[in-house]
């Protein structure tokens, strides 16, 4: 099971030719993921680790049958790339692109909502559903088949505590990266449905960090909607104030936005909160998971 | 990028929006020749100048020398004041907030307007929420009539045509030069019309690539009136992108990520440690970068013990211990480190490492451990 995506679903990789993504294809294709096919405009014709190369999505999807895309176009090309991947109804796109400007994100937002493609990012490292495939970078020796989901908002700090886990014996189902930047499409609570309806997921780790009001909303979520078990982390209790550009969001939400404050909305919810990543393995074990 | 109040006019006076006439004082004989009384406003990108008392009203040459010179020896936030604007008044009939700003939460953008116009606006929005009134619009279809009026309407306007002007044309304005945030407070109604009186405007960075003449120009002119002082570390870490926030310890810390970056601070500190920055270099990090890193949080003289935390996903473990090790053979200078190495191309990284006598853990917190130790000693050796 896991969620997003498993054993079959069929990968199109966008920008397969350059240097992250061709070197993250043969990583992900080493551990199982199904890819059928990749794009690059002008590299038509090539292969790469013997996937079909073409210069157009709407041709590649015309040779092969696609359930997700992953794009590792660079920043200056991503919408484009994005948009054309949201044009041939590709259900769901992975951007690991890293600093796309603001209303480029809002556009490709905006055709994806309008298309019904769901869009993970960008400034993400992807997914993983261990032991079944992977959809993005993440350190795959890290993590383990299990029971446990993880969403977080950085990537790095998805691969700590997968790491402890795997070393105290705990797997994942799925680890889900929504993205570091500003704006993104899949939101968190979107992905804690998905862990709540998810039979083989039995508890979720929630990472998350001090700016922004994310995990607020999560919190409701979580009080409202889910039985499962939260486990949270968040991040920079110790960074120091004002580090964060307090700028006009703060004035439309008029909210708090240290860790503390998120930290209790969490506890008030009902999540086990830990301290640092080391904690994690025994609050979960303490639920019995 | 944040601009300076008189950047970011100058950007709305280029669109035909109307602001107060002023000049640009940097020496205290730019105050001759002009007419009285008027406005001096320093030029620093702070907020609540107002209430720092960095705008003040003067009425003649003399006070003006005065205030001036008390001005440029005044820092507001962490800016000392290097240059005034200076702007004739205008008769205010009333204040009005304006902004035109991308709504994070939603992904979408949007208008938003007050008729609680002026100083603590911010209090306004978190006390009276009410008082704000927006006005979503997508970035194809762009901003529609019935959204005006809704909008001319709520503040209560005698003549909104050249209030849907000013909207339009901040819209534009923001699509153009890709702000995240066009903020007019106070927007001043006159008998003349409209006047923006204050102007605040944050540039997308991620955007530089595509505005890259406005940005220089920007920066450039920012340059000549920075006169803080940074330290070493802080130019090192600006001119190689890479982003540094010092802090008043003596434990370095790099990071490759975000995430593991805060974590490993909160760690450092619940460890009882104390850290001397937070540094973390993003995912695009190779070893140039690495070893740039290296540089700039080692030149802070602070530093007496590093931790390195990296967990490679799409950084390359192998190229951050190329970086490291390349920094090491360049310096005669060091001080004691460790390496938390795991994930992409680790195997190779700690080989690397290991052979230029670096030590390395896989778990975050023994190296925390074995840093804090290391740092404990040589505070100890130095008191002796």
């Amino acid at each position: 099971m896991a969620i997003l995506i498993n054993k079959k679903t069929r990968v199109l990789i966008q920008g397969i030719t350059g240097r992250a993504g061709s070197f993250q294809t043969q990583v992900m294709k080493a551990y199982g993921t199904h890819i059928v096919c990749g794009v690059t405009p002008g590299k038509g014709g090539q292969a790469v680790n013997g996937i079909p190369v073409y210069d157009l999505v709407t041709e590649a999807v015309s040779e092969h049958k696609v359930d997700a895309a992953i794009s590792f176009v660079p920043a200056s090309f991503a919408k484009d790339a994005a948009l054309e991947i949201i044009a041939e109804r590709i259900p769901l796109l992975v951007l690991t692109t890293e600093g796309i400007p603001d209303q480029d994100v809002v556009m490709i937002l905006d055709q994806a909502k309008i298309m019904g493609i769901r869009v993970l990012g960008p400034d993400t490292p992807g997914m993983i559903s261990p032991g079944k495939s992977k959809l993005g970078v993440h350190p795959h020796t890290l993590f383990k088949e299990g029971a446990v989901g993880i969403v977080s908002k950085s990537g790095s700090l998805s691969y700590e505590v997968g790491r402890v886990m795997t070393a105290k014996g705990i797997g994942q189902s799925s680890v889900v990266g929504i993205g570091g930047g500003p704006i993104w499409g899949l939101s968190q609570e979107a992905v804690l449905a998905l862990f709540e309806k998810d039979p083989e997921t039995k508890a979720v780790v929630l990472l998350g960090e001090v700016g922004g009001t994310l995990e607020y909303d999560a919190a409701c979520f979580i009080e409202q909607n889910m039985k499962k078990s939260v486990i949270a982390l968040i991040v920079g209790r110790m960074a120091p104030k004002g580090a964060q550009m307090g700028h006009a969001g703060a004035i439309i939400e008029g909210e708090e936005e240290t860790a503390a404050s998120k930290i209790e909305a969490l506890r008030k919810a009902g999540a086990l909160i830990a301290k640092n990543s080391l904690e994690i393995p025994n609050l979960i074990r303490k639920i019995g998971v | 990028m944040r601009l300076l109040e008189y950047q970011g006019k100058q950007l709305m006076a280029n669109r035909g929006i109307a602001i107060p006439s002023g000049s640009m004082i940097t020496s205290l004989q730019d105050l001759d020749g002009l007419e009285y009384p008027l406005f001096l406003k320093a030029q620093v990108p702070v907020g609540k100048r107002g209430k720092a008392g960095a705008i003040r009203t003067v009425s003649d040459v003399s006070e003006a020398v005065v205030v001036a010179e008390e001005l440029f020896r005044t820092t507001v936030g962490s800016y000392p004041v290097c240059a005034l604007l200076a702007e004739e008044p205008v008769g205010i009939q009333q204040e009005l907030y304006l902004a035109v700003l991308i709504d994070k939460k939603i992904n979408r953008p949007l208008v938003m307007a007050s008729q609680a116009g002026g100083m603590d606006i911010e209090a306004v929005a978190k006390k009276s929420p009410e008082k704000f009134f927006k006005q979503y619009f997508g970035l194809h279809t762009g901003i529609q009539d019935f959204q005006l009026r809704y909008l001319a309407k709520s503040l209560d306007l005698e003549k909104p045509a050249p209030f849907f002007d000013l909207v339009k044309q901040l819209i534009t304005l923001a699509r153009e030069v890709d702000a995240t945030l066009l903020e007019i407070n106070p927007l001043a109604i006159t008998s003349k019309g409209l006047v923006a009186l204050d102007a605040k405007v944050i540039l997308d960075d991620k955007a530089a690539y595509r505005q890259r003449g406005l940005f220089q120009h920007i920066m450039e002119e920012q340059q000549k009136i920075d006169k803080r002082e940074k330290s070493e570390a802080a130019q090192m870490a600006e001119a190689a992108n890479i982003q540094y926030i010092p802090l008043d310890g003596d434990i370095g810390i790099i990071a490759d990520g975000a995430g593991t970056g805060m974590l490993t601070l909160d760690m450092v500190i619940d460890a009882g440690g104390r850290a001397a920055n937070f540094c973390e270099m993003g995912g695009q990090a190779n070893a140039e970068y690495m070893e740039k890193a290296m540089a700039a949080i080692l030149a802070n003289p602070q530093v007496k013990a590093l931790v390195v935390s990296l967990i490679g996903g799409l950084t390359r473990m192998d190229e951050m211990a190329e970086g490291i090790v390349n920094y090491i053979k360049k310096t005669t200078e060091s001080v004691p480190m460790v390496v938390r190495m795991c994930g992409t191309k680790a195997d190779v990284g700690i080989s690397l490492l290991e052979k230029a006598g670096i030590k390395t853990f896989a778990d975050l917190n023994q190296a925390i451990q074995e840093i804090i130790a290391k740092s404990r000693e040589v505070s100890n050796g130095n008191s002796d």
